[in-house]
């Protein structure tokens, strides 16, 4: 299964790693990720910052950031006394972030790196671009919590999805708010997208069967249409999966009433990993999670406490 | 010395000329942001700078690409000046300030070549760069000459060490067990402290000689920000036709003279623009004609041209001959003003008195579009006559417009729009008989908006007069008009 995952995840040539919430795991998953490169040349940035040593919020020690040799960095110019990498500064981009320019820098030790990478989508793809010019293989973006995660179809192929324990205290509730989230995500990429149009989304339906949402797509857009009977049998398209604003019961109900949501960006999510730990003191039973989570999800599940170490 | 108000330079078409201007580096950014004017103690320069300009104009389509060559240069050319401004003060200047030090000698050394060859065609007096070779081989002792700044670990004996032994822990932690892990991890980070401590002790030397290079980086800077503009005042007059004026003493002359912005303006509507002409002298110059729009250019397209000039820029004319001023001051038509509560008149009258203030500082160019255009005609005829009188005798050309009676002969030169003199009326109301058009447009259509020059006593314009005869006003009302005018 390791390398099956690795050889799915080696196939995108840019990776978002997000996560469910803080201690998912995400930082693991990285090094992981970056320990396998076994020479190949990683461009390597965050979204915004990221990489503390301690967490600001639980105080709970967390794994630096460790790349090998070789490996290209986006990060804001502050950031770099925080980085013990022997560097050769490559390039200023000029994307302004409160820690200062992003810069991108070639490690040429391996060591600890602190990132802080620009944090609106265009600058993220500037920079990706910027990694493969310099002769990266792959573009590794740490990327953001929670629902901010659905937006990263922008600028990654692929996903890796990160919960854990810490997310909440019932395990089901992990497990569910996660697929749900898996599921937003992996909505089908449209094959057509419909055309736009001024009119009302109801009226739209009925004349084409289909519509394109040119906006977010939300509970008070979508319950008056299921009532009335339009919304049925019809394909909604959504820009991105970060414009799905549906509660679970809607979708559900969408799905009941043959309704097939589907999205202009879609990114593929490679596979879920688990964290059984939490950082507030809990823990799941590892073996029990890691089934239900697969159970929940299309994917590969895997545990990082175990898989990767 | 000339500074010219933004909403000013946007009235008369400078702005305009600006923002077509593709000036690549910051340092040409700001020197269109803050255009400087030469002021008269400042002929020789200006001179110079008209030289440049002209024998760069006249490569430019020969030498086409390799000014896009030059300009892509300068695109990548960045503000250094701070980190300098550092190193002087005696600051130690991280890796990335002396990436960007290294990437602007970079660029410098790119450039030389290329300027090289500009310089054998067009012979470009005053801008001239230093050799960065010196520096460079301070920030890359190694001579690689590649992009990126890196400390190599050659540096110093100590570093090479050091780094060394960075390496031979990295390989050692990778391989050892786990439980061996934390004490190798300690170990590097002491490391890694020594690397940082002589990276430092390195970069302060680098500093340290790069210092008396500080000078030539900042002239170097400014070079190229001259270049910059250059070569856009170059490309600017090929794109409308500048030529290169001769300075006068005290006579301006202007033949053919076009406004940019309102060439772009009218070929988009499918129309030209009239070339104008106009000679003018210390004392009042008085423009004369309907109220249809055609005053005002001219004189906004003076002042945009003898702006142009005095900025080093070719004017854009058939030919030109410009005095050196040493204030420009204008006053059109001013919504702001009124907005800020005082009337039209009487701001009219402060903003008047400001600028007499102004002019008495030395020759002149004074431009005053429909003064007291508020008032009843009688009044402001009366005004517009007397302001004539006195500015015959003030040490400036001052060009007013005006559509009041009894100006002109007060004013030593008198210009007339030509509008519909030489017209018939008869052939325009056949045209409209014939095609079913908005007889205004066709009128427009026919309007000469260029100028003539009157002598003597000149005839009272009959175009209103005309326009009723080609708009069929009722022949009744029509002839009484002419009753009036021939009584």
């Amino acid at each position: 299964m390791r390398t099956a995952l690795l050889n799915s995840i080696g196939g995108v040539k840019t990776l978002s790693i997000v996560g469910m919430c803080k201690n998912a795991g995400k930082t693991t998953v990285l090094n992981w990720l970056l320990g396998q490169s076994h020479g190949r040349v990683l461009g390597l940035t965050s979204i915004g910052r990221d990489g503390e040593s301690t967490d600001v919020v639980t105080g709970t020690e967390k794994p630096g950031i460790y790349v090998p040799e070789g490996t290209l960095i986006a990060t804001a110019k502050d950031m770099l006394a925080l980085s013990d990498v022997t560097q050769e500064i490559v390039y200023t981009t000029g994307i302004p972030t409160p820690l200062g320019e992003v810069v991108l820098v070639r490690a040429r030790s391996a060591g600890n790196v602190q990132l802080a990478g620009p944090s609106i989508t265009s600058q993220l793809k500037t920079v990706s671009d910027l990694f493969f010019s310099l002769g990266a293989k792959q573009a590794i973006i740490d990327g953001a919590l929670g629902r901010k995660s659905l937006g990263a179809r922008a600028v990654a192929e692929g996903v890796i999805l990160c919960t854990g324990a810490s997310y909440d205290m019932r395990m089901e509730k992990v497990v569910s708010d996660t697929a749900d989230i898996f599921r937003i995500m992996s909505l089908k990429k449209a094959e057509t997208v419909p055309a736009e149009s001024e009119k009302p989304l109801g009226d739209v339906l009925k004349e084409h069967g289909e519509a394109l949402i040119p906006g977010a797509l939300t509970d008070a857009a979508v319950v008056p249409l299921l009532k009335s009977g339009v919304m049925r049998n019809v394909r909604l398209v959504v820009r991105d999966p970060s414009k799905v604003l549906l509660s679970p019961d809607t979708l559900e109900k969408l799905a009941i009433r043959n309704v097939a949501l589907e999205t202009v960006e879609a990114a593929k999510v490679l596979c879920v990993t688990v964290n059984p730990v939490s950082a507030y003191g809990w823990r799941f039973d590892a073996d029990a999670f890691l089934k239900a989570m697969s159970a929940a999800v299309d994917a590969p599940v895997i545990n990082v406490k175990e898989a990767l170490l | 010395m000339i500074s010219i108000r933004f909403d000013d330079q946007v009235k008369i078409g400078l702005k305009y000329v600006l923002d077509s201007l593709h000036v690549c580096s910051p340092f040409g950014q700001e020197r269109v942001r803050k255009l400087r004017f030469y002021a008269p103690n400042e002929r020789n320069e200006l001179e110079i700078e008209l030289g440049n300009t002209e024998r760069a104009a006249a490569e430019a389509d020969r030498l086409r690409a390799l000014y896009e060559q030059i300009m892509l240069v300068l695109c990548q050319l960045k503000d250094i000046r701070g980190s300098l401004g550092r190193l002087s003060e005696g600051a130690v200047l991280d890796h990335v300030e002396l990436f960007e030090l290294k990437g602007f000698l970079l660029r410098i050394a790119d450039l030389l070549p290329l300027y090289a060859r500009m310089n054998e065609a067009v012979r470009v007096e005053g801008i001239a760069f230093f050799d960065p070779t010196d520096a460079l081989d301070v920030l890359d002792p190694e001579r690689t000459r590649s992009r990126g700044f890196y400390i190599p670990d050659g540096a110093s004996e100590t570093l090479k060490a050091i780094r060394a032994e960075k390496k031979r822990l990295e390989a050692r932690l990778y391989a050892a067990p786990d439980a061996e892990k934390d004490a190798i991890k300690a170990e590097r980070t002491r490391v890694c402290a020594e690397e940082e401590t002589e990276e430092r002790a390195i970069r302060k030397a680098m500093c340290s000689r790069l210092l008396p290079h500080v000078y030539e980086m900042l002239s170097d800077a400014d070079a190229a920000g001259r270049l910059d503009l250059l070569i856009q005042k170059a490309l600017f007059a090929k794109a409308y036709g500048g030529v290169r004026p001769r300075i006068t003493e005290s006579e301006l002359t202007l033949v053919d003279m076009v406004n940019p912005e309102l060439v772009d303006l009218l070929k988009a509507k499918g129309r030209a623009f009239v070339p104008v002409s106009i000679t003018a002298d210390r004392g009042a110059t008085v423009i004369t004609g309907a109220n249809m729009g055609g005053k005002s250019v001219a004189m906004k397209t003076v002042a945009l041209n003898a702006l142009l000039m005095h900025a080093g820029f070719l004017v854009c004319a058939g030919s030109a001959a410009i005095p050196m001023f040493g204030s420009v001051r204008m006053l059109f038509d001013d919504a702001q003003s009124m907005q800020s509560g005082l009337s039209g008149f009487g701001s009219e009258i402060v903003r008047f008195n400001e600028a007499l203030a102004d002019v008495g500082q030395g020759y002149s160019l004074f431009l005053i579009d429909e003064l007291a255009r508020g008032t009843n005609p009688d009044e402001g005829a009366a005004i517009v006559q007397a302001v004539t009188r006195y500015l015959n005798g003030v040490n400036a050309i001052s060009i007013l417009a005006t559509h009041y009676d009894g100006v002109a002969e007060h004013a030593r030169f008198h210009y007339q729009i030509i509008g519909l003199k030489d017209i018939d009326p008869t052939a325009i109301r056949a045209e409209l008989a014939a095609a079913n058009e908005d007889g205004v447009a066709v009128i427009a259509r026919h309007m000469n908006y260029g100028l003539y020059r009157v002598e003597g006593k000149a005839d009272c314009p009959r175009d209103a007069l005309n326009i009723c005869r080609m708009l069929s006003l009722r022949p009744e009302i029509l002839a009484r008009i002419e009753e009036a005018y021939n009584p």
